[in-house]
């Protein structure tokens, strides 16, 4: 409980401040959080807004898993190899400034706004702290273990799955957890600027229709999804790093 | 048997120029021996072990195990270094039974050996903790006991107690003397310490610096299995220690 109630007070200060700016505004576009809790019942039990949810967590896992793949085989290819490090360094240091949701028109033009679109963009938007992470996860792996593996008698493939990559796991989950929330943010991105369906979609329709409680609603839904997988990520993260001394730190930058 | 033959080593700098760091080594060591090797920081005493593992290249020269040339690392040398290297996601069983799992032993075969080993060490209540969880001489324990059980014919030991305690120093030297007596393995065994290397050697070769190269070789002829606390009181002891580190004080204000 004590473990918690820093948590549970933050949340209740933060709700305290939202209802005295419903008090004091009085604007119809900010309505209380009772309004807004209020209307969670009515949008969870509303099957096309499951829909929309169920639409929005198939594109974040495609494009996240993806993005998980690609980057870490990237990132260590990087981190083990001096030439591919070079060669890619400079490449990976131009994209990353870019913000990815604004490739969102070009990708639109290219492959509409199904999609294809929403998950390439979700892939690119969460794929560079993973291949970072990485490289400097693969990059860090002590020389002595990688030589006490070959003496071994393993190849080099077999150094690389078994000896580079769970070494590299503590520094790969850091750029996975940044990642995964980066993932959130730029599907509902994509949704917004592409409007098909989708829990950005939906909240976007109800700015539109002036559901302002609905609006608010659909905000805590994204929060309690962010936070939800949040929470799943970091039990599975434990669970691979038991034997890790950073099994309990972990800092999410997120760019 | 090992042979080395005119080897050396030339390394880039960061500024780009050539460094010598090994020139012209010439040595040959027999079977089951124990070969301590001393010198000053940057005498290349390390890199000599590393290229007779396989695991940096030579420049010039040749080794020769049982008269075939070393191309890379292999399991007939099992190396051992001051920071452990084991696999820290793997527990002590599982780093100790590694090496024969890759030699397609099966699991249960494996690890029945790997605690043989693991009892050899005394650690054997400590089968299911992960590296973190073991001190600094319990690590390097596993880590000889990880080394032994592929069962190299030589062992490279790169400052194995250089980062222990005295009291566990003491402890791993007695213990690593008992397992060879037992296992009669060739070993290399770079050291810092003088007092290790006459105590634990059949030979110590005093290396100097700039460019690295063998400046004597000693035998040490204390009858075995010795004992620490007779040899302190062992005049024989005392004079190859005063003569050693007087050499290596000369060599250290030479190069100075």
């Amino acid at each position: 409980m004590s473990r918690h109630l820093p948590s549970i007070c933050a949340g209740l200060v933060l709700l305290l401040m939202w209802q005295l700016a419903h008090l004091s505004f009085g604007l119809s576009g900010l309505p209380g959080p009772m309004a807004a809790f209020a209307a969670l019942p009515e949008l969870i039990s509303d099957a096309d807004a499951l829909y929309d949810i169920g639409q929005s967590l198939q594109r974040m896992a495609a494009g996240y898993l993806l993005a998980a793949a690609f980057g870490i085989s990237f990132g260590l290819l990087m981190g083990t190899s001096p030439l591919a490090e070079r060669l890619l360094n400079p490449l990976i240091m131009m994209i990353y400034p870019i913000p990815k949701a604004a490739l969102m028109p070009i990708l639109m033009i290219w492959l509409g706004i199904g999609d294809m679109s929403k998950i390439l963009v979700i892939f690119l938007g969460s794929s560079l702290p993973i291949i970072y992470h990485s490289w400097q996860g693969g990059r860090s792996v002590s020389q002595i273990v990688v030589w006490s593996a070959a003496a071994m008698g393993m190849n080099r493939a077999q150094r690389l799955f078994r000896i580079v990559l769970p070494a590299a796991l503590p520094e790969i989950f850091i750029g996975l957890r940044t990642g995964l929330i980066l993932a959130l943010i730029t599907m509902v991105v994509s949704e917004i600027v592409a409007r098909s369906n989708g829990i950005g979609n939906l909240l976007f329709n109800s700015m539109d229709m002036a559901l302002y409680d609905r609006m608010f609603a659909a905000i805590i839904i994204i929060a309690a999804m962010g936070y939800a997988l949040d929470l799943i990520f970091e039990a599975i993260r434990r669970r691979f790093l038991r034997w890790s001394d950073q099994q309990d730190q972990i800092q999410v930058a997120v760019g | 048997m090992i042979a080395i033959e005119h080897l050396s080593k030339r390394f880039k700098t960061a500024a780009g120029k050539d460094h010598l760091a090994l020139s012209d080594i010439n040595l040959e060591l027999q079977s089951g021996e124990f070969v301590s090797i001393i010198g000053p920081s940057g005498c290349g005493k390390s890199t000599l072990l590393y290229m007779i593992g396989g695991f940096v290249p030579a420049s010039d020269g040749k080794i020769l195990i049982d008269g075939r040339p070393v191309t890379g690392p292999g399991p007939d040398r099992g190396p051992v270094f001051q920071e452990f290297a084991l696999f820290a996601w793997k527990t002590v069983l599982q780093n100790i039974a590694y090496g024969l799992r890759l030699q397609g032993k099966s699991k249960p075969e494996a690890e029945e050996r790997a605690r043989v080993l693991l009892r050899m060490v005394g650690l054997e209540r400590f089968a299911n903790f992960y590296p973190k969880e073991l001190s600094g001489g319990m690590k390097q324990r596993v880590a000889i006991a990880r080394t032994l059980a592929y069962n190299p014919e030589i062992l490279l030991m790169d400052e194995p107690f250089g980062a222990l305690d005295a009291h566990t120093r003491t402890h791993l030297q007695r213990d690593l003397l008992r397992i060879w007596e037992e296992h009669r393995k060739t070993v290399l065994f770079v050291t810092h310490s003088v007092e290790e290397a006459v105590y634990l050697s059949d030979r110590v070769i005093v290396m100097a610096a700039g460019p690295g190269r063998i400046a004597r070789i000693i035998p040490i002829e204390l009858e075995r299995p010795r004992q620490r606390s007779e040899l302190m009181f062992d005049r024989r002891y005392q004079e190859y220690i005063t003569e050693i580190e007087g050499m290596i004080d000369a060599f250290e204000a030479a190069a100075a």
